[in-house]
């Protein structure tokens, strides 16, 4: 008797949270799979069935595969980008004795950013006219014009990524450092008297002991970014002519431009494929490496 | 002696580098915040000059009596707080529940909200922007708050998770000894021991939800009841670029943002991934 109202009493503790993820989240996904199998329209009310008609449609589109290109692209460079300055980041300043804490709040102002005011700030520093950066490095002597870092299609898609190395490296350096900081000296330490030098160190005592954190990190990062939105469209609408437009806002244009939300929901499913597939591999290897510190 | 100075010159080195990551980190911020007080002549005829000419508070001024910005900050404090209030109180009962009353489910369950982060929010857009016509909550801040849970209370609960799991399920038997029910031992034992970790999540929640945009975009069309992120794009499609203004703007947005963030950064640190590796 007493077990059973514990067991009960349990369920209704998780019971709000499994609704949110049932009907914001579960039910969703359910009603897009439905939706891409049909003629839905942003603003008629009818619509017909029509199969796979409309993932046809978009696995034949060039455009579709310009934008997945386009986004693999945006991730890997972004990614490799925030790894590397994010993960330098943590050792050095786990190094240094002095300033830590000035250094790190500093470098962690980015992340706070609401996409409209990283949109806002960094087209301001890079305006093309009267912006910072293009004007400094014309009175520098190092660009004999003003760089047209939005606009110029053999810039821009390099600018965005800087801009997102630049919002996204500190959320890897905190998790790094943290990561780090768990690692017991008294290894390091141990590893001196035997001789080993310092990059021995890193690659057989730091390397294995952050390996998983920082394994699931990339997986967070790798979906986020693949998925993020609100960067290149407040900052380029994808565009100068469709040279930044990657798979969320190919989709955003097909439900919100061309009203055609059925084919936009097929191409948000193929999104979500493409993920899983993504993940389902990431956690394979991590599930490795986990079971070898075991 | 050659390792000394080697040492030396490392930390140096680091120095170097952490100062050059850090300009670069917080001057957008920096120019934010001065170009906001430049006059309009200063901030096109002086691109590189640091500090404004001449300060000014026109900017701020047009933003909120001619633009009525205050208004765009009220719908999105409101906005902000009832998804954070809500988010806080689904979130906790659910990881205290995941963390004491489901050993071996538990795990199962931390692993499909994070599965949940998978999902493309322009995924999720259309189903919200589809039902919430049907229910008509187009164009209203309730409908806002519920598309808002989606992304906060699975994040809520992956954070809490973490903090829960720091109480000692010792403290909580001591208290049922002395006969204190389940739930008085919730209210007066485990909440204040996780209290600064429900404090950060409720921030955190509250920046995220400030600072959201897509589906703000998607579901709210009218000017009186646009979030900052939406107005303040809007200033962008204005026919004479004003940047002094949306620069005031801007800042009136980020200033809570980072200050907030300030304060908790220290709990968000391991947080993403400690839900899970443990």
């Amino acid at each position: 008797m007493k077990t059973k109202k514990i067991d009960y009493g349990r369920w209704l503790l998780v019971l709000p949270a499994l609704i949110v993820v049932g009907t914001l989240l579960v039910y969703p996904i359910f009603s897009s799979l439905y939706y891409s199998l049909t003629t839905k329209h942003l603003i008629k009310a009818t619509y017909d069935f029509i199969g796979f008609d409309n993932y046809i449609k978009v696995l034949t589109d060039p455009d579709f595969f310009k934008a997945f290109l386009t986004s693999i692209l945006w991730t890997v460079a972004s990614l490799l980008g925030q790894i590397v300055v994010g993960f330098t980041a943590a050792l050095a300043l786990n190094r240094v004795n002095h300033l830590k804490g000035v250094y790190r709040i500093l470098m962690i102002i980015p992340w706070a950013f609401p996409s409209i005011v990283i949109a806002l700030a960094w087209k301001w520093i890079l305006n093309g006219v009267s912006g910072f950066l293009p004007n400094l490095l014309y009175e520098m002597g190092v660009a004999s014009e003003l760089p047209q870092f939005l606009s110029d299609s053999s810039l821009v898609f390099g600018t965005l990524i800087f801009i997102n190395i630049w919002f996204g490296a500190p959320m890897i350096m905190v998790n790094v450092l943290s990561a780090l900081q768990t690692i017991p000296q008294d290894q390091y330490e141990a590893a001196q008297i035997d001789g080993a030098s310092k990059l021995q160190q890193f690659m057989y005592i730091t390397v294995p002991h952050i390996k998983v954190v920082v394994g699931l990190l990339v997986v967070l990062r790798t979906i986020w970014v693949f998925n993020n939105f609100d960067i290149i469209y407040l900052i380029t609408g994808g565009g100068p002519a469709n040279a930044t437009t990657t798979v969320p806002i190919y989709a955003y244009n097909m439900g919100w431009g061309t009203k055609l939300l059925g084919r936009s929901s097929a191409v948000t499913v193929l999104l979500l494929a493409f993920l899983l597939i993504v993940c389902f591999i990431y956690f394979k290897i991590i599930g490795k490496w986990e079971k070898e510190d075991k | 002696m050659s390792g000394k100075l080697k040492g030396k010159l490392g930390n140096v080195v680091c120095h170097l580098y952490l100062i050059i990551l850090s300009v670069i980190a917080a001057f957008p911020l920096l120019w934010v915040l001065l170009c906001s007080v430049k006059s309009s002549g200063d901030l096109t005829s002086n691109p590189t000059s640091i500090l404004p000419k001449e300060f000014t508070l026109g900017h701020f001024k047009n933003v909120i009596d001619t633009l009525g910005f205050t208004r765009n900050i009220g719908n999105s404090l409101i906005i902000a707080f009832f998804t954070t209030v809500i988010a806080i109180a689904i979130s906790s009962l659910a990881a205290y529940g995941i963390v004491r009353f489901f050993p071996k489910f538990g795990n199962i369950m931390s692993r499909a909200l994070v599965t949940t982060y998978m999902f493309p929010p322009i995924l999720l857009a259309i189903p919200y922007t589809l039902v919430m016509a049907k229910l008509g909550l187009t164009n209203t801040r309730v409908g806002l708050v519920i598309v808002y849970l989606s992304f906060s209370v699975p994040y809520a609960v992956w954070m809490l998770i973490g903090f829960f799991k720091t109480v000692p399920i010792g403290i909580e038997e001591a208290a049922r000894v002395d006969g204190a029910n389940k739930m008085v031992t919730f209210v007066r034992i485990v909440l204040p021991l996780v209290a600064p970790g429900i404090v950060a999540t409720a921030i955190y929640t509250f920046i995220n939800a400030w600072n959201e945009f897509l589906y703000s975009l998607i579901l709210i069309n009218s000017t009186e009841l646009m979030t900052v992120s939406v107005a303040l794009r809007s200033l962008q499609g204005a026919e004479i670029l004003d940047w002094g203004s949306m620069m005031a703007a801007s800042t009136l947005v980020v200033i809570p943002s980072v200050v907030f963030f300030m304060f908790i950064q220290k709990y968000i640190a391991g947080g993403m991934t400690e839900g899970s590796v443990k």
